[in-house]
């Protein structure tokens, strides 16, 4: 469990003083036998037979000294379970913390002696799927180089950073967050000088408590390019709740800048739509599914249109991008068509989702969902909302991952009277597993969320 | 949580697609419903019942291991306590498991004819797929030919005859099949499956060998005058009562002068061999090299579907069965050909190109089974009589 938290102390703690039965933690994945995991697992075999020898010797004394051994032996998985923390912590502080400040002081070096355009992109969602498309479109003239995968930590921007060769037009940096003062401190390490802020949720709500935390992080990137372009999602309540109308940079299906969206139209086969501004007409087609596409869509059509990308170059570079890995990602399946939306981790992301396959033509319509991690408070308020929106989806079966939400889930698709078939299952990793066997010709299944071993 | 016995393997030519059948297309799918505890019970070449875990894990057929794991285990024994349970002695006494629910994944003899039908309908459980009587019917196809006749279906033009009759006067017969069907024609035993024993003759000479092979397997012979310009199709078919669900039509791929026996249908993937699909799998079906949907003209696609759903019903299926039918092209004539009861895999590849899942084609064939036995539970079996006061 200490790698499923990715030797997060905090959360590996808080997961052991919930479990209640410990009997079968683990659902989805297994240990990888890692040189760090090896020497934990060493560590932890160590400590046992050592106690279980200091056992028997003291209760070669007889007596009360038997009782003692006895207790110490039914204690002992208890005892290991935390004295493994102490080699962690002493790891941290001795020998990574010092590394890491070494790294992240040569990633700052590297990058002063680089001018070009640096684009930060932070929010609680969509962040992955804007980067890689901004940087698809502006590849089509420019050299760039953007934050491989969801590495969006200091320490793996850094080691992003090393590996540039100094000729790059454009760098683009995905930022995350999971504490006030986060995007802050990316910000001083990378210096960016335009912005995007894909949306503001709920999600890493339980380690920011309140969502005015979760806003006021976000909202950090705005506040550091203070004299630069930083655009914002205009879809979303929480940025519109503070960032005026008028704001030239909120971005939106209907457009940004002055560029005027029309004609969207979407299938699970893809989404298009056309944008003008003055003399300047894209026919954007692009095989990313869902509506919510099209306002960052837009937002990356200004961006390459300022950085001097010709009409027709941008609309080659938006047919060149795809859906990512596990982000609404469509593949076929004995004919059905399956949307692994996995990645996706907050409530708009679900009701983009939901919408998608609301709109598609299918023999069955399938919901998977384990529901949502790190909600916090809203916890219960936005599964029963999930549950809402599935009732009111004309979807056919519903498959959910028994765990703490479900009930919840449950309950929302009750309220709004949902009236189709509802599978609950207990083994989520025999059922991904067994896709094909749940499948048949003309479904279309949504797959959403992930829910790993250590929130269950 | 109620107990689902899955039947395999068994007495017949067929056992090892039996296995297959149960593990890939029933076991897995059942147990994926989160409905059912499933039972596999597991019928060796020489009769025996087993019953364990491990008998679900295709491993265990791939090699020695399935004799290992037999003889650490007792075979189980039945007992009609009221129901159906199967008891298994274990060191600490005796394992007995209630069964619930019967699903038989078995081919041929000894299975699919109607033998293990007859002994769930004396325990009176329910079970899934064809019953006693229609399982007779389709396992025969003399009978079945017969039962399509008279509900006015189509048939090929044929000669049947016993063992019997054939010895008493072989030169006859012959000289009959000779004079009524003329060369080529196709001689099969009526009982066996999967083409087993069934040969195509182009003289006197082959029909007599391929007379004298038949008579190795079954009592009955059936000489069928072969189609010109053939096509065939196939049809999976389940249902209960007044639903009766037909997947999709299926157009094994072969030239018309060949035909698919056992070797070609199971042990070389269909008649490309291994590189047009290798060993057999439930997800490419019995023939593993077919056009699914088949690519005929709409009406004729109606036709032939229309004449497999009324062979179903005219043999008195229930639940699953296949229906093959026959196709002169060119005279654009089209032939109720047999009832498979119980086909490889269930189809199941068939199955989900109509939209059935794995996990779905099982759920409804629990739901026909349990619909058919409240059904029959309804109907009067015995009643009181004074008759042994005479004595």
């Amino acid at each position: 469990m200490l790698q499923a938290t990715e030797y997060n102390i905090g959360s590996y703690l808080s997961w052991f003083h919930r479990t209640r039965d410990f009997s079968k933690v683990i659902r989805r994945k297994s240990l990888v036998y890692t040189q760090k995991a090896m020497l934990l697992v060493f560590i932890g075999i160590a400590v046992y037979l050592t106690t279980i020898i200091i056992a028997i010797l003291i209760a070669l004394k007889g007596g009360l000294a038997v009782l003692i051994s006895a207790a110490l032996i039914i204690v002992l998985p208890v005892i290991i379970a935390y004295l493994l923390v102490i080699p962690l912590v002493v790891g941290q502080y001795a020998i990574q913390k010092p590394k890491e400040r070494r790294m992240l002081e040569a990633a700052q070096a590297r990058l002063r002696k680089q001018h070009c355009r640096k684009i930060a992109i932070a929010g609680s969602y969509g962040k992955t799927t804007f980067k890689e498309t901004l940087a698809t479109i502006l590849s089509e003239t420019l050299h760039v180089a953007a934050s491989p995968g969801n590495m969006n930590t200091p320490i793996g921007l850094a080691n992003f950073i090393q590996k540039l060769d100094g000729s790059e037009d454009v760098l683009i940096f995905e930022f995350g967050e999971e504490r006030v003062g986060d995007v802050k401190r990316l910000c001083e390490l990378t210096h960016p000088n335009m912005g995007v802020i894909t949306g503001i949720s709920e999600a890493h709500l339980s380690s920011f408590k309140t969502m005015e935390a979760v806003t006021s992080t976000v909202l950090e990137l705005r506040e550091y390019l203070k004299s630069y372009d930083v655009y914002k999602n205009g879809e979303n309540e929480f940025i519109t709740a503070v960032i005026p109308a008028s704001d030239h940079h909120l971005y939106s299906e209907e457009g940004v800048n002055g560029w005027k969206v029309s004609k969207i139209a979407t299938s699970i086969e893809g989404t298009s739509f056309v944008a003008t501004k003055h003399n300047k007409t894209i026919w954007a087609h692009t095989s990313l599914i869902g509506r919510h596409q099209v306002g960052p869509l837009v937002a990356c059509i200004d961006i390459a249109d300022k950085l001097g990308l010709s009409v027709t170059d941008i609309a080659e570079g938006i047919k060149k991008t795809k859906p990512f890995e596990h982000r609404m990602q469509p593949y076929t399946l004995l004919g059905a068509t399956i949307i692994d939306d996995t990645y996706n981790g907050n409530l708009k992301g679900v009701a983009a989702g939901i919408d998608v396959l609301k709109s598609a033509k299918a023999n069955r319509k399938i919901y998977v969902t384990p529901g949502l991690v790190e909600q916090g408070e809203l916890k219960e308020v936005n599964h029963v909302k999930i549950g809402h929106m599935i009732a009111d989806s004309d979807i056919d079966e519903v498959v959910l991952m028994n765990n703490s939400v479900t009930q919840y889930i449950a309950q929302g698709m009750k309220e709004n009277g949902y009236q189709g078939h509802t599978r609950i299952v207990d083994e989520p990793l025999e059922f991904y597993t067994n896709l094909s066997h749940y499948v048949a010709s003309g479904d279309v299944v949504l797959l959403q969320n992930d829910w790993s071993d250590n929130y269950a | 949580m109620k107990t689902v016995a899955v039947f395999f393997g068994g007495r017949s030519a067929e056992h090892d697609v039996s296995i297959i059948t149960a593990l890939s297309s029933v076991i897995k799918p059942l147990e994926l419903t989160e409905k059912y505890k499933v039972a596999p019970v597991y019928i060796t070449k020489d009769g025996r019942w087993y019953m364990h875990d491990k008998l679900k894990d295709i491993k265990q057929y791939q090699g020695s291991g399935i004799e290992e794991l037999l003889a650490s285990i007792k075979p189980v024994s039945i007992d009609f306590d009221g129901g159906f349970s199967l008891v298994q002695s274990t060191r600490f006494g005796q394992k007995r498991m209630k069964i619930d629910i019967a699903f038989p994944a078995m081919h041929g003899t000894f299975g699919e004819d109607g033998s293990l039908m007859g002994l769930l309908d004396m325990a009176n459980v329910p079970y899934v797929g064809c019953d006693l009587q229609s399982s007779v019917v389709a396992m025969d196809k003399i009978l079945s030919k017969a039962v399509a006749k008279e509900a006015g279906l189509p048939t090929v033009q044929d000669v049947t005859f016993s063992a019997s009759e054939y010895h008493e006067n072989s030169s006859s017969m012959l000289d009959r099949i000779e004079q009524e069907l003329s060369f080529p024609a196709f001689v099969k035993p009526p009982h066996l499956g999967s083409s087993v024993g069934v040969m195509k003759v182009i003289d006197r000479a082959s029909l007599t060998e391929a007379i004298d092979t038949a008579l190795h397997y079954d009592n009955n012979v059936l000489v069928e005058k072969a189609v010109a310009n053939l096509r065939e199709a196939t049809l999976p078919i389940m249902g209960y009562g007044d639903t009766i669900i037909p997947a999709l039509l299926e157009e094994p791929l072969f030239n018309s002068d060949e035909f698919f026996d056992f070797d070609t249908k199971y042990l070389r993937g269909g008649k490309g061999g291994k590189k047009a699909g290798g060993k057999m799998s439930g997800k490419q079906g019995a023939q593993g090299y077919s056009n699914v949907p088949a690519n005929f003209p709409e009406e004729l696609y109606a036709e032939v579907e229309s004449i497999a759903v009324a062979g179903f019903k005219a043999a008195g299926c229930c639940g699953i069965a296949r229906v093959d039918i026959l196709i002169d092209e060119k005279a654009n004539q089209v032939y109720f050909n047999e009832i498979n009861p119980l086909p490889g895999s269930l189809y199941a590849h068939n199955w989900a190109k109509a939209g059935y899942s794995n996990v779905a084609l099982v759920e409804k064939l629990i739901e026909f089974a349990i619909a058919r036995f409240d059904e029959r539970q309804k109907l009067i079996t015995t009643f009181d009589t004074s008759f042994l006061k005479q004595f």
